[in-house]
C-alpha cells in the first residue's frame, strides 16, 4: 500500500538549518553542526550569533510548536507563541548558566513561559481551546510532567538521522503496519525493521533516565 | 490512524534482555508523548529577529531621550534656581553660608542696614556676599570699604573690597573675597574713607551685638 504524501498528517520533512560556509582552518577540521551541544549553541546565541540561533531553532522548533499547540489548542496562537518563545531565547540566552542545569531544560522553561504568557494574554479560553487544561484526567503536576516528557521525546526525535526518524514516525503515528511502511517507502521490510530498531535504540540512549 | 504499533512486530526477536527493556521504554515514551505537531510553513525558517533588534534600538533611543530629558530638566532647574536666587536679592553665596553677620548703621549712617554672608573657606580665601541698603551716595572716587575686625580691632591689612552706592534706598548686593584664613571671633565692618586712603576710615556699619 502506498500513500500519497499529501495524505500524511505528520511532518516528515523537517527543515534543516542552512549553514554558511566557513573557511576551515587546515589544523582544525570543520565541526559538524549536529555535534555542537545545545549549551554551546546557547552561549553563541547569547552573543547574537545568527548561525547558532538557526541551528538551535532547527532542533527545537517542533518541540516548541508541539508544546504550544498542546497548551493553547489553536494553531494561530501556537505559531505566535513559537515566535515569542524564540524571541525570548534570542534575548535571554546570555543568562543561561550551564552549571545550573541542562540547556534543554532551560529552553523548555523559556518556551513554556512564553506559551503561558500567550495563554494569559488570550484571556479565559473555552474548553475546546484548552484540551490539556480542561482534561479531568490529570492534575497540573501530571500535565506538566506529560508536557516535559513530550518535549524530551520530540527533541530526541530531532536528533535521529532523517531516515530513522521517518520510519519511527510512520510506525508510531501513521497507523501503518511495518509492511505498509516498507511498501510506502519502497524499502525492503528488513530495512524498515533495522531502521526502526536502530532509531529506538538511539532514542533510548537520549532518553535514558526518563521515566514514564 | 488509531492503530497502536505492536512492539514485538517492530523489534522482532533480535533484541533480548536488558536491550529489549531499553527499547521497550523508548517505545512507551513515544506512545506517551504522542506525535509532534506538523510544522506550518511559516515556522520552517528561523525568525529574523529583526523585531527584537528594532526593539533594542527603540529602547536605546528611548534611554537616550530619557537621559536627554533628565539632563535638560536638571539644567532648567539649575538655571531657574539661579534666576530665582538672583531675583530675591541674592541671599546667599552658597546654599549654606558658614556665617551670617547682620550689620547696623552707626551714627554716621543711622538708616543703613546690611547682611554679610561668609562662605566656607576655599583654601585661604573667604568668599562673602554683602547686601546693603541705606548708605548715602559718596562723592566721585570715594568708596565704601569692607574691613576685617580681628580681636576687636579693625585690621588695616584686612581689606576685602570696596564699593560705591548710587541709590541709597535700593538693596545693593555685592560679592567680595577676604584673602586670609578665618579665625574664631573674626567679624567685618563697612567704613568710609578717612584722611588717608591706606587705612580704614570711619565705621558706618558694624555687627549687631549678639
Amino acid at each position: 500500500m502506498r500513500k500519497n504524501k499529501g495524505d500524511m498528517e505528520l511532518a516528515l520533512e523537517v527543515p534543516q538549518p542552512r549553514l554558511r560556509a566557513v573557511p576551515a582552518d587546515a589544523a582544525t577540521p570543520p565541526v559538524d553542526p549536529s555535534e555542537v551541544s545545545d549549551a554551546d549553541l546557547l552561549a553563541r546565541v547569547g552573543e547574537h550569533d545568527r548561525e547558532a540561533f538557526e541551528i538551535l531553532y532547527g532542533r527545537y522548533v517542533r518541540p516548541v510548536f508541539s508544546l504550544a499547540l498542546r497548551r493553547l489548542g489553536d494553531r494561530g496562537h501556537a505559531e505566535d507563541a513559537v515566535q515569542e518563545a524564540f524571541a525570548a531565547i534570542w534575548r535571554s540566552a546570555s543568562t543561561y548558566r550551564p552549571e545550573r542545569g541542562a540547556a534543554g531544560g532551560w529552553l523548555y522553561t523559556v518556551a513554556r513561559n512564553a506559551i503561558v504568557d500567550r495563554l494569559r494574554r488570550n484571556g479565559p479560553a473555552s474548553d475546546s481551546e484548552l484540551p490539556d487544561l480542561a482534561s479531568s484526567e490529570a492534575g497540573p503536576a501530571e500535565q506538566a510532567e506529560d508536557s516535559y516528557v513530550s518535549w524530551r521525546v520530540h527533541r530526541a526525535l530531532e536528533e535521529l538521522p532523517p531516515r530513522e526518524r521517518e520510519v519511527i514516525e510512520l510506525a508510531y503515528w501513521s497507523g501503518l503496519s511495518q509492511s505498509e511502511v516498507a511498501d510506502y517507502l519502497g524499502l525492503p521490510l528488513g530495512t524498515v525493521k533495522t531502521r526502526t530498531r536502530s532509531g529506538l535504540a538511539r532514542l533510548a540512549d537520549q532518553l535514558e533516565g526518563e521515566t514514564l | 490512524m488509531t492503530r497502536e504499533p505492536n512492539f514485538d512486530e517492530l523489534i522482532g526477536d533480535e533484541a533480548t534482555g536488558a536491550e529489549r527493556e531499553r527499547l521497550l521504554q523508548a517505545h512507551e515514551l513515544l506512545l506517551q508523548a504522542g506525535p509532534p505537531a506538523e510544522l506550518p510553513p511559516e515556522l520552517r525558517r528561523a525568525p529574523s529577529m529583526e523585531v527584537p533588534r528594532i526593539e533594542q534600538r527603540r529602547k536605546a533611543k528611548r534611554r537616550v531621550l530619557l537621559l536627554l530629558a533628565a539632563t535638560l530638566t536638571v539644567v532648567a532647574v539649575f538655571f531657574a534656581g539661579y534666576a530665582v536666587s538672583g531675583q530675591r536679592g541674592t541671599k546667599s553665596v552658597s546654599p549654606s553660608p558658614a556665617q551670617v553677620i547682620s550689620l547696623r548703621g552707626t551714627h554716621l549712617a543711622p538708616r543703613a542696614r546690611a547682611t554679610l554672608e561668609v562662605s566656607r573657606a576655599q583654601g585661604r580665601n573667604l568668599p562673602m556676599r554683602l547686601s546693603v541698603v541705606g548708605l548715602r551716595k559718596l562723592p566721585p572716587h570715594v568708596y565704601y570699604d569692607v574691613y576685617l575686625v580681628r580681636n576687636g580691632r579693625v585690621e588695616p591689612w584686612g581689606l576685602c573690597g570696596s564699593f560705591v552706592v548710587d541709590a541709597p534706598r535700593r538693596v545693593l548686593t555685592l560679592k567680595f573675597n577676604a584673602p586670609y584664613g578665618h579665625e574664631k571671633g573674626d567679624s567685618w565692618v563697612v567704613t568710609r574713607p578717612g584722611r588717608s586712603s591706606d587705612e580704614p576710615g570711619k565705621t558706618v556699619l558694624r555687627p549687631v551685638a549678639a
